[in-house]
Order: structure tokens, then C-alpha cells, then sequence
């Protein structure tokens, strides 16, 4: 088994990598590279804690090889903040304090900006429920989320009881049987 | 997970690849599953092959008949206007594999492949009889998605072969399709039991002229609830006619009982599920005709 040179842009940076092609990004992130924002957790991409921008969406590090992102750009936690100025997420969910143990919170936030730059310029201002469908795909087992949704909506120029259309909040505790039919967030 | 990693830039490469090295190869679509089951020692592939710069498989074809290349991402089923209408059962099964992030990377291909009696997608494709084509060192075959799926994580992919699409036939006027899962929380969770349907009504958008029920994580594989199909052909999708397919359809599935839930209620889901989706779906294939 031969080891593979890559190339990989990491947070605008170029970096030359020599990887045996099993080695995820996540191994690669860590290990290699030393940028240790980008948490390790679950490995099978249920957690959301190794979540990574890959061209600008969100992906899980966990279950990407490496050579998947050869070519691509690679956005990590370490890559938000501007000059020393953090990300308006970043500021946002210090100001609402939506960190507990913050082991989430790197992979929160860019799940968060994924969705955030992927709505159009022209979007009504969205609804809590929509910011929670958003993140659904990162667990968080300190806050309930009720901060960490504060926080995205404040930056999403939305409110708690929804801005837009739509209702707002429906996130649990619903009968199985109803959250079936449901459409909304998950 | 030791491998050696291959790339084919063409279809022809891939099946060479794979010709020579048979059971040994695994082809690498968004790896969203084959990663995970490699680290957990389930299968050990001596070969990968990544399929990403084999030209052609990622694109959505809907001109007339659709034909969904084996790349193409549950996101970009949730994105695609083509999906809107008739077809919008398609977005719902794609809308919950997983989260975003499993979703922006995993592909139709894998999901059918992968062959997993609750998969999300698998149902609505069945019930637009969509079939599958595979591409091997002996040539080019189509099989109807029912026929591919032979058990849980089996096929009859041969392993010299590459699926490279999956496609349906357009669906007739006033058609429309729709899907419902039960889960035991919103997100990020596999189907309890997940129900795909698809109706055709006649021209008064009364009766129904083709139905199509299809039952996800009740049976060895997805799994058409014919009996179900058959009861409401010609029949007006009344409330007696819908919850006489449901009951065909609770008598028809062959779930058993594991971690999410007893067999007992799975069938009582089919049971709850199916009426919905045929609803939904009799719903939307108004609002097509309107």
C-alpha cells in the first residue's frame, strides 16, 4: 500500500500532505496538521462534531478520505476569524452564551455558515425551526440548543417566534405518529 | 482499513479495475456508508475505487423520462426544480437521509447499491418504477429496481459491474408522488417504517387509475404492497379505499422486531402511514392538475 502525495487548501492555505489513502480528513486535520478545532467524536457521522466546509458545504471529516478533497477547499473552524477579528457567528454565540463545554461548537458554527451563505440574498428572515432543521445534523449534550439557536437566528436577522413564513418551533415531543406527517423541522 | 486507492478516468477503467480484482474492489461514490462500515471491519476491500472522475455520472436528465446519474447527491435531489411538481416524494425521501452533512456527500447510487431495506429514497424510486443500469466487462443491462434488490445489503450487481443511473419514465398527467417515514426523533434517524406512494387520477381527478404503494424497513427489501396497488385501481381514494389498502398493505409486509421497534408496530405504522402518503399524494396530483 503506497502512500499518496496531496495537495490540500486548507483555510486558504496550501498545504502538501504524503497520506496513505485510508487517512480521513479528520486524521489528516489532527494529526498531520495540527489544526485541532475540528473535533473527533462518533466517527460515523451521527454527532456533527468533525463538521468541515468542503467548497463551501458542510460535510462530516470523520467519513471523508482525505484524497476525497484533493482539489477542493477546506474550511476549518480556525479559518473564520479575519485579521483577528472573529466570524459574526463566533461573536454571536459568545455574546448569547451558547457554549457550555464547546466540544459541539466548532462543527455548530459551520454548519451554521453553510446554511447562512447558502440562503439567498433575498430570503424572508428565517424562523427558529428553520435554524434547527439547519443543525440538525450536530448534537449538542450541554445547552438544549435554545441558545445556540438564539445566536444563529440573531446573525440570520430572524427572531425566536419566527420572522418569517411559516410557524415557528416545532422541534420535539410530538407524537411519533404525528411527527411522520410532519414537514418542517426535523 | 488498508486499501489501495484507484481513480479510473473512464467507465471502461472502472469495470477493468473491477474485473480484475472482483470481491477485492469496492467502488467509492460519497463513501458515506462504505467508510463507516470499513472502519468497522464489516467489509474489508483490498481496492478502492473512487468514482469521481469517471465523466458523466453526476448529472439529473428530465427530459421526458428521468435519469439520475449514480452521483448524484440526496442534495441535489432536495435543490432540483425538476423535482417540484409530480416528483416531489423524490425531495421528501432525500430531504431526511441523515443530516446536511451526510446529505451533501451521499449519492443515489450508494443509497441504491447499499441496499438497505430503509432507505429513504429507494421506496420513491421503486414506486416511479425507476430501473438501474449497470455497465460490465460483458456490456450494458437494465434491471428494474425490484429485480436489483435481492435482501438486506444485496443485489444482483454483478462485481465486475458499475450501476451508473438510475431512471423512470416520465409520470402521466395528474400523477403525483409522496413520502412519510416514522422515526423515533426528526433528524438524523433511520425509518422505523418510511411508506412512498404514487397516484394517478382519472380526468374528473376523482378515481384512481394507478397506484403504487411501497413499504421501506418492513421487509428483507423495500418492498411494493401489491395487493394494496390493486385495491385502489379504479376506486376513488375515499377514506374506505384508503384504509382498505392500509390493511392489505399492515397484512402484506414482513417486518420483524429489532432496536427501533417491535414488528407489532411496525405493521401498525404501515398501517398509519400508507392512508397518509396515498392522501398526500392524491393532494399534490390535484394541485398538478389545477
Amino acid at each position: 500500500m503506497s502512500r499518496l502525495a496531496l495537495t490540500l487548501r486548507i483555510n486558504g492555505d496550501v498545504h502538501e500532505v504524503l497520506v496513505e489513502p485510508h487517512r480521513t480528513l479528520l486524521d489528516v486535520l489532527r494529526g498531520d496538521l495540527g489544526l485541532t478545532g475540528t473535533k473527533e467524536n462518533c466517527l460515523e457521522a451521527e454527532c456533527g462534531v468533525c463538521t468541515v466546509l468542503l467548497d463551501g458545504m458542510a460535510v462530516n471529516a470523520c467519513i471523508l478520505l482525505a484524497v476525497q478533497c484533493r482539489g477542493r477547499e477546506v474550511t476549518t473552524i480556525e479559518g473564520l476569524a479575519r485579521d483577528g477579528a472573529l466570524h459574526p457567528l463566533q461573536r454571536a454565540f459568545i455574546e448569547h452564551g451558547a457554549v457550555q463545554c464547546g466540544y459541539c461548537i466548532p462543527g455548530m458554527i459551520l454548519s451554521a455558515k453553510a446554511w447562512l451563505d447558502a440562503r439567498p440574498a433575498t430570503a424572508a428572515a428565517p424562523t427558529e425551526a428553520e435554524v434547527r432543521e439547519a443543525l440538525a445534523g450536530n448534537l449538542c449534550r450541554c445547552t438544549g440548543y435554545q441558545k445556540i439557536a438564539d445566536a444563529v437566528l440573531e446573525v440570520a436577522g430572524g427572531s425566536r417566534e419566527g420572522g418569517g413564513a411559516g410557524a415557528g418551533g416545532k422541534t420535539s415531543g410530538a407524537p411519533l405518529s404525528q411527527q411522520a406527517g410532519e414537514r418542517g423541522a426535523r | 482499513m488498508n486499501f489501495d486507492y484507484h481513480e479510473p478516468t473512464s467507465l471502461a477503467e472502472a469495470v477493468d479495475l473491477a474485473a480484475r480484482h472482483g470481491a477485492d474492489l469496492r467502488f467509492l461514490a460519497g463513501g458515506t456508508d462504505l467508510i463507516i462500515q470499513m472502519r468497522r471491519g464489516r467489509v474489508r476491500p483490498r481496492h478502492v475505487a473512487s468514482l469521481h472522475r469517471v465523466p458523466g455520472l453526476d448529472s439529473i436528465e428530465a427530459n421526458g423520462s428521468v435519469a439520475l446519474g449514480a452521483l448524484v447527491t440526496h442534495r441535489r435531489i432536495e435543490r432540483a426544480p425538476a423535482f417540484r411538481g409530480a416528483l416531489y416524494g423524490l425531495v421528501e425521501g432525500a430531504e431526511v437521509v441523515g443530516g446536511h452533512q451526510v446529505r451533501n456527500v451521499g449519492t443515489v447510487g450508494g443509497n441504491v447499491v447499499n441496499a438497505s431495506p430503509a432507505a429513504d429514497v429507494v421506496p420513491v424510486l421503486l414506486a416511479l418504477d425507476a430501473s438501474v443500469t449497470l455497465v460490465g466487462g460483458s456490456g450494458e443491462r437494465t434491471l428494474g429496481l425490484g429485480a436489483f434488490l435481492t435482501g438486506p445489503g444485496e443485489t444482483a450487481r454483478r462485481p465486475d459491474e458499475v450501476l451508473t443511473r438510475v431512471a423512470f419514465p416520465a409520470p402521466a398527467p395528474r400523477t403525483a408522488t409522496a413520502f412519510v417515514k416514522a422515526g423515533r426523533r426528526r433528524a438524523m434517524e433511520i425509518s422505523v417504517v418510511c411508506v412512498a406512494a404514487r397516484v394517478t387520477l382519472d380526468a374528473a381527478l376523482e378515481r384512481c387509475l394507478e397506484a403504487r404503494v411501497v413499504l421501506g424497513a418492513v421487509a428483507p427489501t423495500t418492498m411494493r404492497a401489491r395487493a394494496a396497488e390493486r385495491a385502489l385501481e379504479g376506486r376513488a381514494l375515499a377514506p374506505d379505499a384508503l384504509r382498505e389498502a392500509a390493511r392489505l398493505a399492515a397484512g402484506e409486509c414482513r417486518p420483524i422486531g429489532d432496536v427501533r421497534a417491535s414488528a407489532r408496530y411496525r405493521r401498525l405504522l404501515v398501517e398509519t402511514l400508507v392512508p397518509r402518503a396515498l392522501a398526500r399524494a392524491a393532494e399534490r396530483a390535484r394541485e398538478q392538475a389545477a
